[in-house]
């Protein structure tokens, strides 16, 4: 009985992202004593994880990222207005500023020697916002750049509301037929958005790091399209999925393993 | 001669950065005859390959891609940039 209720608490984590003692009490139809008896087991086994205080504390899934603003800003916001500062560059020089701050990652877990890597992922991510949307965006310019730490794992999100990856890389190429085929050209093949410049490397070197590694992953959504490279990619994917309204940009998310 | 790139930032990554680092090299970099130019990373902490593939695309067209070396690093982000660059 005890096992078929925490499966239950842990489904409802899972899909919604994020739950409150209440809503499980609600939802489940058994005590708050009992519910919390159950969430303490669980966080002390390793399964799950609360952050915030008081009546604002929620329960998560260990390891899993919080990415319920991200994703909203890339799906839906239109409004610049209504950008949150903390997370959004809205320059280049901004994004280049905030990748020095990945330095403090070392503290959290982070190899020393594999902060290059990291930075350098990020840095690609990052400038192929600016690359390829640059004067172009739709409404909102700049990139949403954001970590998070949680359970040894890394999660690195990017973000931006400009073309999208199969606008700039049809008008390269005319025979690449939609967004999912877009994607895996960005990634797989030598193909650059700004052709004739002599680009398209950059995320190529992305991918080839992250499949490296048995701890990384990566997933990636323009439109309707969606990939994942590395051994964890799957976990980047099922995040990015999470949300049902595709990025009106691209979107990133990289799994990085701590421990 | 050598190139100290630390002069050029911790962190470099974008392409307008490496674009604008190779033409301040071009101004300033001048070696003599067929001496070669060394590129030194120590003191960087991360490299990007659109960064790198700028500034080595500069150097190489004005010196020749004998005459431009990288020299020898731990930095995982330099041996990988120059795996997708040197292709």
């Amino acid at each position: 009985m005890k096992t078929q209720t925490r499966s239950k608490i842990l489904q409802i984590i899972q899909k919604s992202g994020g739950t409150r003692p209440s809503e499980l009490t609600r939802e489940l139809g058994i005590s708050p004593q009992a519910i919390h008896r159950h969430l303490r087991y669980m966080v002390e086994a390793g399964q799950i994880e609360h952050r915030g205080r008081g009546p604002k504390t929620r329960y998560y899934i260990a390891g899993a990222p919080q990415l319920d603003q991200a994703l909203h800003w890339c799906a839906t916001v239109a409004n610049p207005a209504e950008s949150p500062r903390e997370n959004l560059c809205e320059t280049r020089d901004v994004f280049t500023a905030r990748l020095s701050h990945l330095s403090a990652l070392t503290k959290t877990g982070l190899k020393e020697e594999e902060l290059p890597l990291v930075i350098s992922v990020a840095g690609e991510i990052g400038n192929n916002c600016f690359d390829h949307n640059l004067g172009n965006w739709r409404d909102v310019p700049g990139c949403w750049f954001e970590t998070q730490s949680t359970a040894g794992r890394l999660w690195i999100c990017i973000a931006d509301r400009g073309q999208g990856v199969f606008r700039s890389l049809n008008r390269v190429d005319p025979s690449i037929p939609d967004e999912q085929a877009a994607l895996i050209t960005a990634f797989e093949k030598t193909l650059s958005g700004r052709s004739p410049e002599n680009r398209g490397n950059g995320l190529k070197f992305v991918r080839n790091i992250i499949v490296a590694d048995a701890k990384r992953g990566i997933a990636c959504r323009s439109g309707a399209g969606l990939v994942e490279y590395g051994p964890l990619g799957r976990d980047c994917r099922i995040e990015l999925a999470r949300y049902p309204d595709p990025p009106v940009g691209t979107m990133t998310l990289v799994l990085w393993g701590l421990i | 001669m050598k190139i100290d790139l630390k002069q050029y930032g911790a962190i470099l990554t974008s392409r307008p950065a490496g674009r604008e680092a190779a033409l301040a090299m071009k101004t300033h970099v001048k070696p003599a005859g067929g001496e070669k130019i060394e590129l030194d990373f120590d003191g960087v902490v991360s490299v990007g390959p659109s960064w790198l593939d700028e500034v080595l695309s500069a150097l190489r067209q004005d010196y020749g891609r004998d005459r431009v070396i990288c020299l020898p690093t731990k930095n995982l982000s330099v041996i990988e940039s120059l795996k997708v660059i040197d292709i």
